[in-house]
């Protein structure tokens, strides 16, 4: 059997790691221009913050590959031929499979600007990216981060501490409006406004970039212009599959997948970032760019894809949003439906606790669909797990609410895996 | 493989906190009660003693610690790398050389099991994820997990499940699946 893994990334490497495990005799050939180095994408924000040496950041990938017994090719995939089985690479070379997965992830989105600074506009999503922005960063300059994410405002984050003053343009009334609530979002917006060197501009867009000496000269949406030396954005991603879109997959804005993770191309499965799988909550396919999710799908996928005959590997029970980063001193926590725009209606329970942490659940139709938080990182696992499996919100005892800290877990003892147990 | 693992009975449970003192101590830099307490880096406990309501309706204590899940939630959430399977057979172990405290595996963790505290094998770092290790350095000296020495009642025993499924299905299952919080 040969298993051809398109991507090496998060979803991947977790499905080579998988592969292995389910098929100790079979063959895997993993392709990636970027085969060569082993890290992980996020940390990237904690290198440009300074908090992680950049020599830390990767490693050569070697021994992990070669202690699973994957092959390696370090060359992108730029067409499959679903009929002949055959995915064809950009050096010519024409790759056999049985099953394949695409993990081929995502790319930033772009900005389309006018004018002839619009090149020079920087993305944050890998090594690469971290080196041109590294290149650029002038202690007492001037940065414009586009994009009030989470993206955003790890780049907000780290430019300060390079030295940088940081212009951070929202296109939105305020920063995070997808990712939390109102009140975490209204209360992360103050922070930055009281952040010394940050200049927090809400319901701003740019228009056009112009070189300008060694900058750039940027112009708003309202026709006032700003002077910096660096643009980076982060406007969210975009599924990367064009390389097998002429194999005919269905696809909306990711790869559309069965519950198997299977595409509708035979014995071509897909996970990670590329992946439009079924939320959860909302209960249709949704993008959830995001780092768990990829792993999860690249083991389901691959316990799939080595089940023999009639057997098959665990469904997968669907994605779900999630977010932990640290910020201000203290975590800020998402899972589920949070975005106001989708929470209308709903039913809130919110709790404040001690030293300015925040718990606000969110309940439709008396089940909990979302849970948004400060501070209270560890009882989010528990409602991420309440959010999973449809918890009725009368499933919370009272005092697991009056005191959270103290109380014992929803899940109680509750396997969170059912049935997706191998060989352990 | 099968592993030794900490079975958790609930409800032989009393609350007495012997596990957590005697957990924090194993994960001192000098393993004594009377020294630990005065290190600069306090060592935190990993089993937590929770309150939970028995069917009844009772309040009844609730020993919580990592299940070492596999495949672990935390684990396929951690980006850095840093709980690791390749410390210990069979244990989910934090390397804080490697944890950025991020808080993706606390969100995975349905058991609230995982906590963010200073820890003293990563003094540069304000807070790395701290979690039960089952106490893989005392096993290699042929010890038992610490928080299972500890406990009186027979609610922490270290063994393999299967053999004590054996022992009382029922009894095991029935304890434990009706706990609530
Ligand atoms: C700055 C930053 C911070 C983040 N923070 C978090 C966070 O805190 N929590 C979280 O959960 N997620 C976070 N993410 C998101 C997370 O990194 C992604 O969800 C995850 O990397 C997705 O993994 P993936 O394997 O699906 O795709 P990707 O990571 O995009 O990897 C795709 C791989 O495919 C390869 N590839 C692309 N095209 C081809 C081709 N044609 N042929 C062969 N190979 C190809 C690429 O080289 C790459 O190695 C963050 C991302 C960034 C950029």
């Amino acid at each position: 059997m040969r298993y051809v893994v398109v991507g090496l990334h998060a979803a991947g490497r977790s499905a080579c790691q998988w592969l292995r495990r389910a098929d100790p005799a079979c063959e895997i050939v993993g392709v990636d221009p970027s085969a060569g180095s082993l890290y992980a994408r996020p940390l990237i924000s904690y290198v440009l913050d300074g908090e992680l040496p950049e020599h830390a950041l990767v490693k050569d990938s070697a021994p992990f590959f070669e202690n699973l017994g994957v092959q390696l090719k370090r060359a992108a995939a730029v067409g499959l031929d679903a009929n002949r089985k055959r995915l064809i690479l950009d050096s010519g070379e024409e790759l056999a499979y049985d099953k394949l997965l695409a993990a081929t992830g995502s790319a930033p989105r772009r900005v389309r600007l006018e004018g002839d600074g619009a090149d020079h506009v920087c993305y944050f999503r890998g090594q690469a990216d971290l080196a041109r922005i590294l290149a650029h960063v002038k202690s007492g300059g001037v940065a414009a981060v586009l994009g009030g994410g989470l993206v955003g405002f790890k780049l907000t984050h780290g430019l300060v501490a390079r030295g940088m003053k940081v212009k951070l343009m929202v296109t939105s009334p305020r920063p995070l409006a997808l990712n939390v609530d109102e009140y975490v979002g209204s209360w992360a917006g103050a922070r930055f406004k009281e952040m010394d060197g940050v200049h927090l501009m809400t319901s701003t867009s740019v228009v056009r970039a112009d070189v300008h000496g060694q900058g750039l000269r940027l112009t708003l949406d309202d026709g006032s212009t700003e002077d910096v030396d660096l643009v980076v954005a982060g406007k969210g991603v975009v599924p990367r599959f064009a390389w097998l879109a002429e194999a005919g997959p269905e696809t909306d804005q990711g790869l559309l997948v069965d519950n198997r993770l299977m595409t509708s191309v035979e014995d071509v499965y897909a996970a990670g970032d590329a992946v439009q799988a079924s939320d959860i909550v909302h209960e249709r396919p949704l993008l959830n760019a995001i780092w768990p999710n990829a792993v999860e799908q690249g083991r389901v996928a691959a316990l799939n894809m080595a089940a023999k005959g009639p057997a098959q590997g665990p469904a997968y029970a669907g994605s779900i949003a999630m977010n932990a980063i640290p910020i201000f001193g203290t975590h800020m926590v998402s899972v589920g439906m949070v975005n106001p725009r989708y929470t209308e209606g709903c039913e809130f329970i919110t709790t404040t606790c001690h030293r300015g942490s925040y718990l606000n659940i969110v309940i439709r139709d008396g089940v909990i669909v979302g849970a948004v938080g400060l501070s209270a990182v560890p009882r989010l696992g528990e409602l991420a797990h309440a959010v999973r499996t449809r918890m009725k919100v009368s499933r919370i005892p009272a005092r697991w609410l009056k005191n959270p800290r103290n109380a014992a877990p929803l899940a109680g003892n509750t396997p969170w895996y059912k049935g997706s147990r191998v060989g352990a | 493989m099968q592993h030794k693992t900490v079975i958790v009975r609930p409800e032989l449970c009393v609350g007495c906190m012997q596990c957590a003192i005697r957990c924090a101590q194993a994960h001192s830099a000098t393993k004594e009660l009377a020294t630990a307490v005065f290190e600069p880096v306090l060592a935190k406990p990993r089993i937590h003693i929770g309150v939970g309501v028995n069917p009844q309706g009772v309040l009844k204590p609730f020993p919580n610690k990592c299940r070492h899940c596999d495949p672990a939630p935390c684990q396929e959430a951690c980006m850095p790398g840093a709980i690791r399977s390749d410390i210990a057979e069979g244990s989910k172990v934090v390397d804080p050389a490697l944890c950025i405290g991020c808080g993706m595996c606390a969100m995975a963790c349905p058991y609230y099991a995982i906590r963010y505290h200073h820890d003293l094998h990563a003094p540069e770092r304000t807070i790395t994820a701290i979690k039960c290790d089952n106490c893989h350095d005392r096993q290699k000296k042929g010890q038992i997990p610490a928080c299972v020495e500890a406990c009186k009642t027979g609610a922490l025993e270290f063994g393999y499940v299967n053999e004590h499924i054996k022992k009382g299905a029922g009894r095991l299952a029935n304890a434990a699946w009706s706990m609530q919080s």
